[in-house]
């Protein structure tokens, strides 16, 4: 038998090290691999591109190692396999070079993020992900690129505002959410628990799996889901209705203006016109 | 004891989520403020929101109940109208100056400013990889100028 | 018609004619003059009639009681327990023990209180008649020039000043009327103001002055420390016992009523020191003879007769304070009788008439100084009567030369004119008349009251010929003996015995000697009383050269004068005329009857015991009465010889002179002196100053001129245009604040 267990233990068996400096280390980590991988003018790529690569996984390791075990492993490795696809996609959608393959990168991401999603239990919502987001979205943005920038790679591309300042920003970032998140605890819910479920959660605590109980995994989830929506939320299910409206009227409002005002300007599309 | 192992799996279960879209939004965030393009400027604001969304279901996982369903229900449609109404603006900025670069707009700057403009132009990797070389057979079609026009490097 | 109603009118009636004046000048137009006449002549006869009452009420007693009527118009400050007298100061009340509420603290309270007693109205007479006369003077004067309104309005207001001043029984009054004078002559000299040099004549005036107000508000200091009140008169306080007052009738019948020693001495030298810049004595002298570029009536009004006497006044109304201080007795003196012989020298080369005249006045004003530095009440009368005789004779000299320098044209070089006699026989008479009293010729007014000044300085230098009343035999040191006490003659200074008035608590007490009180030797006296002769010929000497060279010889105008050279018109004349009158007979009048002794005697500062005991009595000394005339009749001939008839055009006596003529010509080098020492060192730290200034504070305030700039040059580099790093830059402040937050969580 492989020994599992061995092999993801049951908690972070790093106390040897102090949690803030194996925190500080990631994030660092972190922020030195992005910054290898953004994309520069005038750097000798490869070398660069592969000590990123090197370095964020260092930085995935590291969180996944400290991070806290699921219950069994089956979900464990379920859970590491689609986070580590959406993470790494996304990694790359910002440091590709090519727009193109970033979007491209973006859909692989969703993916992941919609693999992530399920597991959490959130089935209308994963598929919504895909449907939405990679079925129209990310198609809308790929038209664009192919009218404005048929070439797909322009020298902009390759030169980076900021490099340093972001990722540490970034970086700093994901430290202190880090921090808060490593910071929650097990008694913290129960006093924002609605009484009902409270009661019937810590009636049945011992008897049933908490999940089970949840009607959030029941098989109806859909259903209960638009029931939730349409019944606490109807106003907003219509605002955001008439919010899309909107938004169709605005898009095509503001493209027809532009037309009319830019008839003139559209026969003297130059490459690198200034403003 | 189980008791315990199972809480503690169901707060396991929220961090690792929660990290999840912790990393995603910072990515995105690094994404916003590194990138030139304003294509994938959209796109990490999208996948800043791609890691909101994983948050708000990991609480909502957590607690039990669909308000983070409800929450990203919402996120999605909103995102959907962005989407369409920036990438028209988009397409506006590139009718003004041509190129999707977002330095091409700095006209917001104080007047004893300069313009920032680069120095460093890098250049296009054009070179095509080293394709292998059939040895021609046949006669070679007539070159289509179209095509080459259009068929260019990604 | 009661004599307190009368005292208020009489500065009332001038200062409502000068807001009148400034109100409707203008309008007026050429007959801006009538309010202020009008004013001046009721309030000279509003003063008149209360000489009359108050001579009236001094009655004939031979030891007078004094005269002290006091009127409060209001309070002008109080501030509560201001004022913690110790236990044995000159502050405690005489009569209460020890402990009693008389202890406790005592208010600071200025009430606006006139007094009026002999001294008092024997001033405002002066004051306001002068000041009429010299106001009809100026309508002919001042005719036609641009400023004769604000001229009348001027004077007006001057003459409420000064009569304020003399009338005040508050020391911080007549600290304020003290500036307000000063403020009137400033205005006054600098008349023509857009001429430089009489702008610069008026800041000099001003600035000298100020020297001697410092003098006089730090004396006003030690006075309220010493006495506890600044009041002349006694104050009830809300017990019901009496608050003494500085000179009220409380603190002079008591013996050691008065502070001597350092303290004493201090605020009699301090109020010497303002008498001396007030009434132009040395060091402080040098600002009147510049003064003779304001108008002439100015001159005669100020610069004669009324202004430069407040420090007459003020050392006479201060007697009491100066007997307990010997030492700055004869300091008065001598100052007195140096600048007596220092102006007479330096007047005696002068060319221009009105500064021949300005020092004659400063010289006998040192004439009044060394008089009344004599501390008998001899003195102290002499120096009045002086003061009355002067004012008249030299107002009148004054308008005189005004009248002059009104036909030439506004020349008053004498070398450039001669023998006006004939053409301007009305001024020439007066002026003679004033000259002749000036010199001191009997039966002229100048000749009786100096002669008393030469008694009183002789009575100190040989003190055996003199009797004083009580038959007291002065040893060389003034006494300050009691009433009680016939048979004591030496008695220390300080020395202080139970007055009669209860228990004095202060006991006797060791005598306190400071170092002036050395100067009080006869040798001392001596050496004074030869000076004052030498002067009184050197008056005689230069007062008739002005008059030959003026107004003998033959004829010579200057072209400047044009159809102006004849007599004056009779609003001029007339004021001459009228002045020549007292000119003439006031003295010997006054001496005859003894009227000006026997009225100023009633005075409470001369009733005090230390004054009253230095009485003598009045005998005529032939032998200093020639003396006198023989001095004066000897300058009289050398000026003759000099300049009169034919050699009236130009110096004669003074190439005689030799290095000595520049010598005084320069008016003895002292405003030389005083820009060495003075004003260059100050024009010297003022250049440094301005180089500080404009190089390190400016550079400094530019600085933080400059600090917003760079801070603003430093954070508009944010503003690039480029939006993401608009982006950036509010991540990195979002995150600024969480780490925060998180920190202190």
């Amino acid at each position: 038998m492989i020994p599992w267990n061995a092999l993801f233990p049951e908690t972070a068996s790093f106390d040897f090290i102090a949690p803030g400096i194996l925190l500080a280390v990631a994030v660092t980590c972190l922020a030195v691999s992005l910054y290898l991988l953004l994309p520069k003018s005038g750097r000798s790529s490869k070398t660069a591109r592969r000590l990123g690569w090197l370095l964020g996984l260092v930085t995935l390791s590291l969180f996944i190692l400290t991070g806290q075990r699921l219950g069994n492993l089956g979900e464990e490795a379920t859970f590491l396999m689609v986070s580590l696809v959406a993470v790494v996609s996304a990694a790359a959608t910002i440091t590709c070079r090519s727009p193109v393959y970033a979007a491209i990168w973006f859909a692989l991401c969703l993916a992941g993020v919609s693999g992530v999603l399920l597991v959490l239990g959130a089935q209308f919502l994963g598929v919504a992900t895909i449907v939405v987001y990679a079925g129209a979205i990310l198609v809308m943005f790929l038209f664009v690129l192919m009218l404005a920038q048929p070439t797909g790679l322009t020298t902009s591309d390759r030169i980076t505002n900021e490099p340093m300042l972001s990722t540490v920003a970034g970086a700093v970032l994901l430290g202190l959410l880090s921090l808060s998140i490593g910071r929650l605890s097990a008694e913290e819910p129960l006093c924002c628990r609605p009484p009902s479920r409270a009661a019937a959660l810590g009636g049945t605590a011992v008897n049933q799996t908490p999940n089970e109980s949840i009607d959030l995994l029941a098989s109806d989830q859909v259903a209960r889901l638009g029931g939730e929506l349409f019944g606490h939320h109807l106003v907003a299910v219509e605002a955001v209705g008439i919010l899309l409206l909107v938004a169709l009227i605005g898009a095509i409002a503001i493209v027809s203006n532009g037309l009319e005002g830019s008839q003139t300007e559209a026969s003297s599309l130059q490459e690198g016109s200034q403003i | 004891m189980t008791f315990t192992i199972l809480f503690g799996a169901a707060l396991a279960l929220l961090q690792n989520g929660l990290m999840v879209g912790a990393i995603l939004f910072s990515l995105g965030l690094i994404g916003i403020l590194s990138r030139r393009n304003l294509i994938v400027m959209f796109l990490s604001a999208e996948l800043m929101l791609q890691g909101i969304s994983v948050s708000l279901v990991a609480w909502s996982r957590y607690h039990g109940d669909f308000g983070g369903h409800v929450l990203v229900v919402f996120v999605l449609s909103v995102a959907a109208c962005e989407a369409a109404i920036a990438l028209v603006f988009v397409l506006q900025a590139f009718t003004r100056t041509g190129r999707l670069d977002s330095t091409a707009w700095q006209t917001l700057r104080e007047a004893t400013i300069d313009r920032s403009i680069d120095h460093e132009i890098p250049s296009l990797d054009t070179s095509l990889p080293n394709f292998p070389r059939l040895t021609p057979a046949g006669r070679s079609p007539p070159p289509d100028e179209q095509a080459a026009a259009q068929r260019d490097h990604v | 018609m009661s004599p307190s109603f009368l005292l208020i009118l009489i500065p009332l009636l001038p200062l409502l004619a000068a807001i009148a004046t400034i109100v409707c000048g203008r309008r007026l137009e050429h007959r801006a003059h009538l309010p202020a006449v009008i004013g001046l002549a009721a309030a000279a006869v509003v003063a008149l009639a209360l000489l009359v009452l108050t001579v009236r009420s001094r009655g004939s007693a031979e030891t007078p009681r004094p005269i002290d009527i006091t009127t409060t118009l209001w309070q002008w400050a109080t501030i509560d327990n201001a004022y913690l007298p110790a236990i044995d100061s000159q502050a405690a009340v005489p009569g209460v023990a020890v402990g009693d509420d008389a202890y406790s603290a005592r208010p600071f309270s200025i009430s606006i209180t006139m007094r009026l007693d002999p001294l008092t109205a024997t001033m405002l007479t002066i004051i306001t008649s002068i000041g009429l006369l010299v106001a009809i003077y100026s309508i002919g004067y001042m005719h036609g020039d641009p400023g004769y309104p604000r001229f009348f309005a001027l004077v007006a207001m001057f003459v409420f000043s000064m009569s304020m001043l003399v009338a005040a029984s508050n020391f911080l009054l007549v600290y304020v009327f003290w500036e307000a004078v000063g403020v009137c002559s400033y205005l006054l000299i600098g008349f023509w103001f857009q001429k430089p040099a009489a702008a610069k004549a008026a800041k000099k005036a001003f600035l000298v002055n100020r020297i001697g107000d410092f003098g006089l508000a730090v004396a006003v200091f030690l006075l309220w420390l010493t006495y506890g009140t600044l009041d002349f008169h006694d104050t009830f306080s809300s017990e019901g016992t009496i608050l003494p007052g500085i000179l009220g009738q409380t603190r002079l019948a008591d013996i050691g009523g008065y502070v001597s020693g350092i303290v004493g001495t201090a605020i009699c030298l301090l109020l010497l020191l303002a008498a001396c810049g007030k009434s132009a004595q040395l060091p402080l002298h040098v600002w009147l003879p510049d003064a003779m570029e304001g108008p002439t009536p100015a001159s005669a009004l100020i610069h004669a007769a009324t202004m430069v006497t407040a420090g007459v006044y003020l050392i006479a109304r201060c007697a009491p304070l100066y007997m307990a201080c010997p030492g700055a007795l004869v300091m008065v003196s001598i100052v007195g009788t140096t600048t007596a012989l220092v102006a007479a020298l330096i007047g005696t080369v002068q060319n221009d008439l009105k500064r021949v005249l300005a020092y004659s006045t400063i010289s006998q004003l040192g004439y009044m100084f060394a008089c009344l530095g004599t501390g008998t009440l001899l003195g102290f009368t002499a120096a009045i009567f002086h003061l009355l005789t002067h004012a008249f004779f030299k107002a009148l000299l004054f308008l005189g030369a005004g009248s002059v320098m009104h036909s030439m044209g506004g020349v008053i070089d004498m070398r450039r004119f001669g023998g006006l006699r004939k053409l301007m026989p009305v001024t020439a008479i007066t002026f003679l008349i004033g000259s002749l009293a000036l010199a001191g010729i009997a039966p002229f007014a100048g000749f009786f009251s100096k002669d008393e000044i030469l008694t009183s300085l002789h009575s100190k230098g040989w003190p055996d010929v003199h009797h004083s009343v009580n038959d007291q035999h002065h040893a060389t040191i003034p006494n300050m003996p009691s009433p009680h006490s016939r048979g004591n003659t030496i008695h220390n200074v300080g020395y202080r015995e139970f007055s009669s008035y209860g228990e004095n608590l202060k006991g006797t007490r060791t005598p306190e000697t400071v170092g002036l009180d050395a100067l009080n030797q006869p040798i001392v006296w001596r050496t004074l009383f030869w000076m004052a002769l030498v002067t009184a010929g050197l008056t005689a000497f230069y007062t008739f050269r002005a008059v030959f060279m003026t107004f003998t010889g033959p004829l010579r105008v200057p072209e400047e004068a044009g159809d102006h050279a004849h007599e004056s018109p009779s609003a001029m004349t007339t004021p001459l005329i009228v002045l020549a009158i007292p000119a003439i007979f006031i003295g010997f009048i006054l001496f005859a009857t003894e009227g000006l002794a026997h009225f100023l005697a009633a005075t409470p500062s001369f009733t005090a015991p230390s004054v009253v005991s230095t009485a003598t009595a009045s005998v005529f000394h032939w032998d200093l009465a020639i003396q006198g005339t023989l001095a004066a009749a000897l300058g009289v001939v050398i000026a003759a010889v000099g300049h009169l008839g034919r050699r009236s055009d130009g110096p004669q006596l003074e190439r005689w002179l030799g290095p000595l003529r520049s010598f005084l010509e320069h008016h003895m080098f002292i405003d030389q002196f005083y820009i060495a020492i003075i004003i260059k060192p100050i024009k010297a730290i003022s250049f440094i100053a301005a180089l500080f200034e404009k190089h390190c504070i400016e550079r400094f305030v530019e600085l933080i001129a400059h600090l917003p700039l760079t801070l603003g040059g430093v954070t508009r580099r944010l503003q690039s245009g480029l939006l993401q790093r608009y982006a950036l830059a509010s991540v990195i402040g979002v995150l600024a604040i969480i780490v925060l937050l998180a920190w202190r969580l």
